[in-house]
């Protein structure tokens, strides 16, 4: 067949509108596809250059030695950037004050990522500034410039050296969160630390090795470096930047995979749909050709190339499109992304053009396969079968199509295979189930005369097709029920992790004649504070009247890992008393003291430590505080939300238990950058106690997580629209058979509200069954889904087996009624003529 | 069609005869009620059927209308009595079951009840379209073409079929063919030519 034939053929089947659902289908599939992979690509791209930020690199060495410099400068750096800090506490002074602070001393490539932010005026918004202080001049974080009483142009001591003040740090990209942070920054150049000799034999510092540069030369330097570093070094990757960015970043990841995967998976169904109804609408074409004279050989390149000149240009078309409407997204969103976006790259387009083949070869292609064995007597005796191409091969090629498509595109074969089982196994047994329902006592006739029988006796005589169909259907809602369901338990972990006002400053080591002017003044500033908790250093020496620390010695054999197996007995540890149970803290055994309870000591386990050291309520513990014995009851186990901003404790005593031994306090507040000058007055009056702030890593974690909901927020919204679109593909997909009986039906003089009833509750059944088949599916999903690949815990979803069904029953009764609702607006002859 | 003025007494037989294209089917539609013309008046009976609603139309069909198509239109997924059954379900009759049975006995398919219609020859799935027009008890019969689909033998049994149940149950009979010899059988026959009416009278019979 020449080239010529081909292209009027393929006209023709446009212009009789054969050709509209399947490139519909095509079109919303690669569409979706390279929308969310674009979409995806550019957020992922932003989020990463966000968080490297957090370390002012792509990839830190942090340790408290100096690291051997032949593995900071090799053939593995060499295409690297670098820059290092060094970080140390130290007294710094005025013409007339003092003030304890936290040095940074930054080389000048430093930071490698993010901005610093500074500014000519203390307390002001700050501009970028180019690199770190130059030698000879230091940079003072604003609250220092009253605490010091000085200004721009200044002196500074710094151990034995006067350096320049010069401008203010507002702000820096990796401010860090732990010891080194107890004091407000002054920030000077690497050149100049000689010159202060602060740095010391025994000095506490903290030298941080900063690299940058594409991420194939960071990982393989993070893989030659690791294994040679002492200990006492740490590698930390944008991923560590902070734990909870870390874990919500890898998470989001996951989910906007999840999300593309499903995509895939939605539009592979819906090609596969509307090329079937493509070959089943030209088997007849099909024969005719044949008794002209067309061999099987002429139909396969016949169909082959105009399902290949469909497929090209249709792809290109789509991938086209795809960008565009990424481009409108990000056009409509970029107020609400506070990262710019980089440039989209080439391959979330090769994926999508990938996508449409792969799709159109493995779900379109077995069907029409199927045409070349059409017989030609069909033109003569219509319902001969036409399937001689074993089913075998049509779910073979869809099945590896699939799962081809979802592995290159996750690169993750574990969560391709987790999900691609999943569904398969949930939907082997469901449709067993369902086709059983259908076919358990078959009615006789029609059952015309009521709406209700009439549909249920079409449904079990069509009871294979309807069991198709349900698992289409019920395939479409439980891939949106997983990722609704997925994405509200990541929302909700994430909100819960840091809520607006959390305390975002720590002030410890506060002496007991200074918690009652301290807790007035927050008063008076309205500063909200948590209680000032008492806070002993002490440890547990026996349990259960065993030696605690050779109990942990006798079980370091087995397992050394904190993370792991949990607390140990013997450590040293902040303890507590209070009165009341601490807000966040529930109670799993044991009962809380009475909040007036004046009698022997008690106390209060937290769950893991209880756990590990099989300590049970009633079981009399003896702790070692301050040289001296004590002993007391266990009155309860409770557990602890640790990342909750607030100071939190393993053990706590009942009040008076602690009496006899002197204290310190400690408590956590908020504070608004604009009350930060606060800590000034707080410090000053008090100058003993400590304040480590975090409220600019609490602040980056915010914004993070934020962009992070939002990017879930709209692939869910993409894939809703092209789970729509599957909907429509198979309810059209279908139609003829429905139409046809309708129409029959029309003119033996039924009424509307007959078809119409009847058609309505076929729908909704047919959605309450696919709704049913997908909640139950979407459990077992989401349970593997969360406890496998989010780490998060899983817990029953009542409200989708209400959603599911009902979902099921709205939307397929909506499109189906909306796709069929020509059979009683329109002449039954017209209908029949257009179906023979 | 154009300038068409019919009418068709009770009881009467009628062929709708012409060439291909001529509009003879359209013009069953139309009198059927499947269709409605641009203009003009047609009444069924004593209603207007030109100035019902297509629901309407369905009641009156459901109530006086049956029908025989060329392609005989049965519902793939329901065998031979189920299909019959149909119009009697459809009118909520009690006896619908019992009605189909002896309708498929009487067009001499009581041993293929349970068929289904691809298991059955086309002369046997016209008889089963005929037993399903003749189930709905209707006063007026519609054909179009009823053997177009068949070999002549099988086409002449079937037309006697439908002429002896015709007589049985006194129905009008309107036919469209292009067999003259079909048309010869009925009492009147109408000649249409590019949607024109050209002759209408008596048979020579």
């Amino acid at each position: 067949m020449n080239l010529n034939l081909i292209l009027r053929f393929l006209w023709r089947d446009w212009r009789a509108g054969e050709l509209t659902l399947l490139l519909g289908s095509l079109i919303v599939a690669v569409s979706t596809v390279t929308t969310i992979t674009l979409f995806v690509d550019r957020l992922q791209r932003a989020l990463h250059q966000e968080s490297a930020s957090f370390l002012a690199a792509d990839m830190v060495i942090r340790s408290g030695d100096e690291v051997d410099p032949g593995l900071l400068q090799n053939e593995f750096t060499a295409p690297l950037q670098r820059a290092e800090t060094l970080t140390f506490l130290s007294m710094v002074f005025s013409a007339d004050r003092a003030q304890f602070a936290s040095v940074k001393a930054v080389t000048d490539a430093y930071p490698l990522r993010g901005e610093l932010i500074t500014g000519d005026e203390p307390f002001q918004r700050g501009q970028p500034a180019e690199g770190g202080p130059p030698p000879g001049e230091v940079w003072l974080e604003s609250r220092l410039f009253p605490a010091l009483g000085v200004k721009s142009g200044d002196l500074l001591d710094i151990g034995v050296a006067s350096l320049r003040i010069g401008k203010v740090l507002i702000k820096e990209p990796d401010p860090g969160g732990g010891f080194e942070s107890t004091g407000p920054r002054v920030m000077m150049n690497m050149a100049d630390v000689p010159a202060t000799e602060v740095v010391q034999p025994g000095s506490r510092l903290t030298w941080s090795y900063l690299f940058a540069g594409s991420a194939d030369a960071v990982s393989d330097y993070d893989e030659w470096v690791r294994p040679r570093l002492l200990e006492g070094s740490r590698i930390l990757g944008i991923k560590d930047g902070a734990a909870s960015v870390g874990r919500a970043l890898e998470r989001a990841e996951r989910f906007l995979l999840l999300g593309g995967l499903l995509g895939v998976l939605l539009a592979g169904v819906a090609i596969a749909l509307s090329a079937q109804r493509y070959a089943f609408r030209h088997f007849d074409h099909v024969a005719i050709l044949k008794t002209l004279g067309a061999s099987p050989g002429a139909i396969d390149q016949l169909f082959l190339l105009v399902f290949l000149i469909i497929g090209v240009l249709s792809t290109i078309a789509d991938s086209a499109i795809g960008y565009l409407v990424q481009l409108g997204i990000v056009e409509i969103l970029s107020p609400y992304i506070p990262v710019a976006l980089p440039e989209p790259g080439i391959r979330p387009v090769i994926i999508g053009f990938v996508t449409g083949l792969v799709c159109l070869l493995s779900f379109a292609l077995p069907p029409i396969m199927r045409l070349r064995a059409t017989e030609p007597v069909r033109v003569i005796r219509r319902d001969l079968d036409s399937a001689t191409v074993s089913d075998r091969l049509t779910y073979g090629a869809a099945l590896a199509g699939t799962i081809g498509l979802m592995w290159w595109y996750s690169q993750d074969l574990w969560l391709t295979l987790l999900i691609f089982s999943g569904g398969l196994a949930a939907l082997i047994v469901l449709s067993v189930v369902a086709f059983a329902l259908l076919r358990s006592g078959r009615m006789l006739g029609m059952q015309a005369g009521s709406a209700w029988r009439l549909a249920l006796a079409g449904m079990q005589r069509r009871g294979q097709e309807n069991t198709l169909q349900i698992m289409v259907f019920g395939l479409a809602i439980m891939l949106l029920l997983i990722l609704f369901l997925v994405r509200t338990s990541l929302l909700a972990e994430w909100q819960t992790q840091i809520p607006a006002d959390a305390p975002n400053h720590f002030a410890m080591n506060i002496s007991p004649a200074d918690v009652a002017p301290i807790r007035t003044m927050l008063e008076d500033n309205n500063i909200h504070s948590q209680p000032l908790f008492p806070m002993i250093r002490g440890r547990i020496s026996l349990v259960n009247g065993e030696s605690a620390s050779a109990r942990d010695r006798s079980q370091r054999y087995q397992q050394d890992d904190e993370e792991q197996s949990g607390p140990r007995a013997s450590s040293g540890r902040n303890l507590t008393w209070s009165a009341t149970l601490p807000e966040d803290n529930k109670l799993v055994a044991g009962n809380w003291w009475p909040a007036d309870y004046r009698g022997e000591p008690l106390v209060s386990l937290e769950r893991d430590l209880a756990q590990r050291n099989k300590i049970a309520v009633d079981d009399e513990q003896v702790f070692t505080i301050q040289g001296r014995e004590l002993r007391a009851r266990v009155a309860s186990i409770r557990t602890v939300s640790w990342d909750n901003m607030q100071p939190n404790f393993y053990i706590i005593f009942s009040p008076g238990a602690l009496d006899d031994f002197p204290s310190t306090f400690m408590t956590s507040f908020y504070l608004d950058q604009s009350q930060k000058v606060f800590l000034n007055d707080l410090i000053h009056e008090h100058p003993t106690m400590t304040v480590i702030e975090v409220d600019a890593i609490i602040e980056q974690i915010q914004t993070i997580i934020a962009q992070v909901t939002l990017a879930i927020e709209l692939v869910l919204l993409l894939i809703l629209i092209s789970g729509a679109m599957v909907l429509l593909a198979s309810i059209q997909a279908s139609m003829d058979e429905r139409l046809k009986q309708q129409a029959i039906l029309r003119t033996l003089g039924a009424s509307q509200r007959l078809v119409m009833g009847s058609l309505l509750i076929e729908f909704c059944a047919l959605g309450f069954f696919a709704g049913v088949l997908a909640f139950i599916g979407a459990e077992v999903t989401v349970f593997a889904l969360e406890t496998q690949i989010f780490e998060l815990t899983y817990e029953i979803n009542p409200q989708i087996w209400i959603l599911g069904p009902v979902t099921g029953m709205v939307l397929i009764g909506l499109v189906g009624m909306l796709a069929t609702r020509k059979v009683v607006r329109v002449s039954p002859t017209i209908v029949l003529r257009e179906l023979a | 069609m154009k300038g068409i003025s019919l009418e068709i007494k009770r009881s009467e037989t009628v062929a709708i005869v012409g060439a291909s294209g001529s509009g003879k089917t359209t013009l069953l539609s139309l009198l059927a009620g499947l269709d409605t013309p641009s203009r003009g008046q047609i009444f069924l009976g004593e209603r207007e059927i030109t100035a019902l609603t297509e629901e309407q139309r369905a009641a009156l069909r459901g109530e006086m209308v049956g029908f025989v198509f060329q392609t005989f239109q049965l519902l793939g997924s329901l065998t031979a009595i189920e299909n019959v059954m149909l119009p009697g379900e459809l009118k909520k009759q009690a006896d619908a079951e019992s009605h189909a049975r002896e309708l498929l006995e009487r067009v001499g398919l009581g041993h293929r009840l349970s068929h289904y219609p691809r298991q059955l020859s086309g002369g046997e799935q016209q008889r089963v379209a005929i037993a399903r027009a003749f189930a709905s008890s209707a006063e007026i019969l519609f054909a179009d073409e009823p053997t177009g689909n068949l070999d002549s033998a099988t086409g002449a049994t079937i037309i006697d079929l439908l002429f002896e149940l015709n007589r049985e149950f006194g129905t009008t009979l309107v036919l469209v063919t292009h067999d003259e010899r079909l048309a010869a059988r009925c009492d009147r026959a109408v000649h249409i030519a590019s949607g024109s009416l050209v002759a209408n009278g008596a048979t020579e019979e």
